[in-house]
């Protein structure tokens, strides 16, 4: 298959090319913006095969992917940072509406003051409006993920944001393998999902409800998602045939022996995970899936590895409580026999994690100390 | 982990080009064989203001997705950038390669790069972009001459590659941009004497 040296925006915007979607709506944000430009380059070219709508904000980039997706069109539309937080309230909207959407979100930090660097917290922040969530370590991930994530969506009915680091990876230009839309076709094939309206036969959708039917579509919400993890592993297999590449939803790079495992999701995976051989005793456990959070395979890693210690690297920073995904793990980590230690190393805003501070973190969390955190800027 | 990598710096600022000039060399080395990465920092996007990229280059596909500190190659676009962020970090016996004629000695510190005993390269970049009339206004686009040169030093791409990806990346004047990269790789010269130059 054809390599090619693009950019990780790029590739998200080939990727969607190449599922072939019946409408892009979309407004540029840096460091979003070669995504909405690659996309717009092939509808000037007549290579794009759907409407392209440019919009006059992300508010009403989202409203218009939920209205096509309501009558069954396939949809994308990507964003990062400020674009995301805009969209909030259409974004509870699609998922409450069982809307298959596919967004790309390119972490950037959220101000005040403006800042560009790539903080998770625009997408994780939206971690309660019931998106699946899946963060990317690299271009290639980018690309494939995109195409699983139409797949997700489409069998789960709920929408999906595909999530990767602002220039760590939006801005890397690197080796990307690329398939064609006929090979891309054979994974995913046109969408088939039912149309909500439909032109001629007027009706009323998503009125207003008493609080106990709502209850139940919550309820059926939230353990449809919980099939995800399962599903994205099932998918995998069948990626795995046509492309040769396999992922999981929790990713553990295990030496024999190592007891702590640093924790991470998106572009610091790969550093870490560049690192490990230079650290002895060092294992790394990468999140992808974040949405739904898989708890039951982050505890089955831990309690098969015998880790005893997880140092997380979050690129975040919930405000009044800390890095969100040390929250995340250690809820998922309650009622564990033997609990390990979680220590976190917060580098919220844009703090560039190096292999030194890695070794020095791990080293410094070593001993008996239960829980700590650290900030990335005390280790410069 | 194979222990090939190398690591190159560009400093530069925004209009010369020099982050598509980092894309096509590392589709270069790409098409040449080994992986490589380009990549950049922005501050604000704008003309004139200092720009950094960074390009990494080996034979396996995993790399760090980290800022470059310890380059062994730094490529100076624009010589009237601090001389202090130009060296900060360059490996013992690293590489410079800077776009000056031979007055450059009278604004890097020359003192600096002997104790750093790094091999220096110079091309007049400026002088070969305004002979192949690329330019933008009165602001000379040097950054394919300065590929030419980096070719020739690293030995890490070729100029056939690099004419592949020029003529996938670049829109306008690619005959011009071809031969500019002939010339920075043919008048690229190493500096052996530090001594300042009162020509």
């Amino acid at each position: 298959m054809p390599f090619e040296v693009v950019s990780g925006s790029q590739a998200a915007a080939i990727a969607v090319q190449r599922v072939g979607v019946d409408l892009v709506a979309a407004y540029p944000i840096t460091p979003q913006t070669a995504i909405v430009e690659t996309l717009a380059n092939y509808d000037a070219k007549g290579e794009l095969g759907c409407d392209f709508v440019s919009v006059e904000s992300e508010y009403s980039a989202l409203a218009c992917c939920n209205g096509a997706a309501a009558a069954g069109a396939r949809v994308f539309t990507a964003t990062a940072s400020h674009g995301l937080a805009y969209m909030h309230e259409m974004i509870h909207w699609c998922s409450g509406a069982r809307l298959p959407i596919v967004m790309v979100n390119v972490n950037r930090a959220i101000g005040a003051p403006w800042c560009l660097d790539p903080d998770q917290g625009d997408s994780l922040s939206q971690r309660d409006t019931g998106w699946m969530q899946i963060y990317c370590s690299g271009a290639q991930e980018v690309f494939d993920t995109v195409l699983q994530a139409y797949r997700l969506s489409e069998e789960l009915l709920l929408p999906c944001m595909v999530v990767f680091d602002g220039f760590y990876i939006s801005h890397t230009y690197e080796a990307v393998d690329i398939p064609d839309k006929e090979q891309v076709s054979k994974f995913i094939g046109p969408s088939n999902f039912k149309a909500q309206v439909v032109p001629g036969e007027p009706g009323n959708i998503q009125g207003i409800i008493p609080g106990e039917i709502q209850h139940q579509l919550v309820k059926k919400r939230s353990e449809t998602m919980m099939f995800a993890p399962s599903l994205f592993e099932e998918l995998n297999k069948s990626f795995e045939k046509i492309f040769g590449r396999c992922y999981r939803a929790v990713e553990v790079v295990a030496p024999i022996g190592a007891k702590t495992a640093i924790f991470t999701a998106g572009a610091t995976a790969e550093t870490v995970r560049w690192c490990l051989p230079k650290m002895e005793g060092t294992a790394m456990i990468q999140l992808r899936m974040f949405r739904p959070f898989p708890a039951e395979q982050i505890r089955s890693i831990i309690e098969k590895n015998n880790f005893e210690r997880i140092v997380v690297i979050d690129r975040n920073c919930s405000v009044g409580v800390g890095g969100i995904l040390a929250q995340e793990l250690k809820a998922a980590l309650y009622g564990m026999s033997k609990l390990p230690a979680v220590h976190d190393l917060i580098l919220a805003g844009g703090i560039d994690l190096t292999g030194e501070m890695l070794g020095q973190m791990v080293e410094e969390s070593d001993g008996n100390v239960k829980t700590g955190y650290k900030w990335g800027d005390e280790l410069l | 982990m194979k222990e090939d990598m190398l690591e190159f710096r560009l400093h530069g600022r925004g209009g010369q080009g020099i982050v598509i000039a980092a894309s096509i060399f590392a589709e270069a080395v790409f098409l040449d064989g080994h992986y490589a990465r380009a990549f950049s920092l922005f501050g604000a996007e704008r003309r004139g203001a200092p720009v950094t990229a960074f390009i990494r280059t080996g034979s396996d596909r995993l790399m760090p997705r980290s800022r470059i500190y310890e380059p062994d190659y730094v490529v100076v676009f624009d010589s009237t950038i601090s001389g202090d962020t130009l060296l900060a970090g360059l490996k013992r016996e690293g590489t410079i390669i800077i776009n000056a004629d031979s007055s450059w000695t009278k604004r890097l510190p020359v003192g600096e790069i002997e104790k750093a005993t790094a091999k220096v390269f110079i091309v007049d970049a400026r002088e070969i972009a305004w002979k192949h009339k690329l330019a933008i206004g009165s602001f000379p686009m040097v950054n394919t001459v300065m590929l030419g040169a980096m070719a020739r030093i690293s030995g890490l791409a070729s100029l056939d590659s690099l004419f592949v990806s020029i003529k996938k990346r670049v829109s306008a004047s690619i005959d011009a941009n071809i031969n500019a990269v002939k010339d920075g790789f043919q008048c690229v010269k190493e500096v052996n004497s530090f001594a300042p130059s009162y020509d």
